[in-house]
């Protein structure tokens, strides 16, 4: 990694800890901010960090500024479509099962400070397995439809993951996930399901409900260090440090979400989300909150792989020979995370004969 | 508003193996007014389209911002050589799917509209050639297939200042009109209409059946690039529709028709909300407006010049 791309990429992690921290930025300092909190999604995040101190704002640099803006007025577009969304599914679930917001729609709704500017790709629902068969069915009624036709590929969804395929409906923005846990059933940390249930909170104002908090965070941090190849995920990483620093800082609060991780089988994940977070973030972690370390050999390979997957780079420096063997790496550990070992091989095998007949690839 | 420091020279006076040099290496920072690209390509047959069409451009030497970075690449591995494509690169991503090699400039100016219409939502885009006379910006705003794009020609090499063929770039605070400036894609029979107006015409090549057609791009003129970073305030906005055989027909438009129009032919409206309902609400009620049906470009020409000259015209 090149000295000045290590430079560009503390400056972003420094104006997200402290946005006052672009006093003095050249405008080349600036062009390389922008582009990479672009590629982290993270543009209209930033953007609205500085929009909330009017002095700071004012003093950032026409060009800056427009991009900035430009992805500010682009998200507040996206925010709007998601309520509107979230009123027609309203009127579209049956009643009495309860839905709960996951992520970026429940972050949006309840009005977290860490979801304002926040870009939310698709609207991530929650239901009792039991149910799920009446939701899909009355989302199939007005017009959603799975994304996926392919028969083996439902049934992947419908076995291994903790989700189905995306559904779309003709005329509506958004994707939707329809999930009924939220790892997948095959991964080596699935958070359970009833006690998730058990804690949930109403939105107000609305049908829908969402996690507790300490559940919103098992669920970030199952989902950035289990379920995804962590490729460019700082903004799920934002996501965990907003969350974090909502949470009443008490000791009693403190000590009941480290339990709850724990209950999910989640501490060895929070771990290290927690130390992300601090080292990146600048997230005040109060002491009683760390579970034990994992081994220090781990902990060396994930912070060399981290540091290359997870961190946005320039466009141009996509092709490093480490970044690109520590991306392989990172998508070894996201399969061997989703599913046991012999289950792996045989979906692999499945995937490699039916793309060597020329079947169509599962997106 | 500076971008840099700007060469003394023009594209055009590059030679060929200068232009290529650069296109190949660091790329070229081209200053369009609203934005800066840097544009790198490898595609054969770029640099020479590329040096005609934008042969009165200077470009930036050490851009200190440049907003877009985009590239024309040939291709990757062995199809660069058996069966060579033009891809379209922003940020090393490729959003749509590639043209046919020989089409690198329209996919360049093709793409490089797109990006422009997908990130620049600071401003309200209208979809609308824009021209000025001391700084006084006569608005085109029209559905693809009206002429616009041939009117906003004939206009420039009638004398008037291009800002820009395709957007309106309108700030929503100021209410003024940023330049945009860009060749103009000329298609089909305009391509002809175009050459037979003016001698003055600096056109580039004409490329066979592209997806819109034949497309030859007009190089804006020496006194448009030399005001790129010049804003323009709004003070006419005529709808044009070209029919063929038709005498000319003027229709004032009222601001609220114009408000509609404007609104419609718009690429962002949608997601700026209120920020575009009060911009273009100011605009439509600052300029009067009128439809101008037309078959004959001198005749267009005329009547646009005498409307702009009399400040709007008879209101």
């Amino acid at each position: 990694m090149s000295a000045s791309l290590q430079n560009a990429v503390s400056r972003l992690l420094g104006v997200l800890r402290e946005p006052a921290s672009v006093h003095g930025l050249g405008l080349g300092d600036w062009e390389e901010l922008i582009r990479l909190a672009r590629a982290a999604r993270l543009h209209a995040t930033l953007g609205r960090r500085l929009m909330a101190d009017p002095t700071l704002w004012a003093a950032v640099p026409e060009q800056p500024r427009g991009h900035l803006q430009a992805a500010i007025n682009f998200a507040a577009h996206r925010r709007h479509l998601l309520e509107l969304e979230l009123r027609t599914l309203a009127d579209v679930l049956p009643p009495g099962i309860d839905v709960v917001l996951l992520k970026g729609a429940a972050y949006q709704m309840q009005g977290l400070p860490n979801a304002d500017g926040r870009i939310a790709a698709d609207i991530d629902l929650l239901v009792r397995r039991a149910d799920l068969d009446a939701v899909e069915a009355a989302l199939a009624a007005q017009g959603w439809a799975s994304t996926v036709s392919d028969e083996y590929d439902q049934r992947y969804y419908r076995e291994w993951s903790h989700e189905l395929p995306p559904m779309r409906a003709d005329g509506h923005a958004l994707e939707l996930d329809l999930h009924h846990a939220i790892a997948p059933v095959t991964s080596r940390c699935t958070p359970d399901v009833e006690r998730l249930f058990a804690a949930l909170l109403p939105l107000p104002g609305s049908r829908f409900s969402v996690l507790s908090p300490a559940d919103q965070l098992v669920h970030a941090v199952v989902h950035l260090f289990q379920d995804t190849e962590l490729d460019g995920r700082l903004r799920d990483l934002v996501d965990i440090d907003g969350l974090l620093r909502m949470l009443p800082a008490d000791d009693g609060s403190m000590r009941s979400l480290a339990a709850r991780m724990r209950h999910h089988g989640a501490d060895r994940l929070f771990w290290y989300a927690l130390h992300y977070c601090e080292r990146w973030l600048g997230t005040p972690v109060p002491a009683v909150l760390w579970p034990s370390p994992p081994p220090r050999p781990i902990r060396r390979v994930m912070d060399w792989m981290l540091v290359r997957t997870l961190l946005p780079h320039l466009p141009e420096a996509r092709s490093a020979p480490d970044r690109r063997f520590a991306g392989e790496l990172a998508r070894l550990r996201y399969h061997r995370m989703r599913m046991p070992t012999p289950l792996l091989l045989r979906h692999a095998a499945i995937k490699i004969w039916r793309n060597a007949r020329g079947l169509p690839r599962r997106g | 508003m500076t971008a840099g420091d700007p060469l003394f020279t023009t594209v055009g006076e590059w030679s060929q193996e200068e232009l290529a040099r650069s296109l190949h290496g660091d790329g070229l920072f081209i200053d369009y007014g609203a934005c800066t690209v840097r544009v790198r390509s490898r595609a054969p047959g770029f640099t020479a389209a590329f040096r005609q069409v934008y042969r009165h451009f200077a470009p930036v030497r050490n851009a200190d911002f440049t907003d877009f970075h985009v590239e024309i690449d040939p291709g990757k591995g062995v199809r660069r050589w058996l069966k060579p494509q033009s891809r379209f690169l922003i940020d090393r991503i490729q959003p749509f799917e590639p043209f046919a090699a020989s089409h690198a400039l329209p996919h360049y100016e093709w793409g490089l509209n797109w990006s422009f219409g997908q990130r620049f939502n600071q401003y309200v885009l209208l979809h609308a050639g824009v021209l000025a006379h001391a700084d006084r910006a006569l608005l085109l705003p029209a559905t693809p297939g009206s002429g616009k794009s041939t009117l906003t020609a004939a206009m420039m090499l009638a004398g008037f200042r291009l800002l820009s063929d395709e957007f309106g770039v309108l700030r929503p605070q100021a209410g003024d009109l940023l330049p945009m400036l860009k060749p103009v894609a000329l298609k089909n029979a305009s391509i002809g209409v175009i050459r037979d107006f003016s001698a003055q015409a600096e056109l580039g090549p004409t490329f066979t059946a592209t997806r819109k057609g034949d497309v030859a791009h007009l190089a804006p003129d020496a006194a448009s690039v030399a005001l790129v970073r010049r804003p323009a305030r709004p003070a006419l906005i005529v709808f044009p529709a070209w029919r063929p055989g038709v005498p000319l027909q003027l229709e004032p438009q009222a601001p609220e028709q114009a408000f509609i129009r404007l609104a419609f032919n718009s690429f962002n409206y949608g997601v700026l909300g209120r920020i575009s309902f009060e911009a273009v609400a100011d605009l439509a009620a600052a300029c009067p407006a009128y439809q101008l049906v037309y078959s004959r470009l001198d005749e267009a020409v005329a009547c646009l010049r005498q409307l702009l000259d009399d400040q709007g015209g008879p209101a």
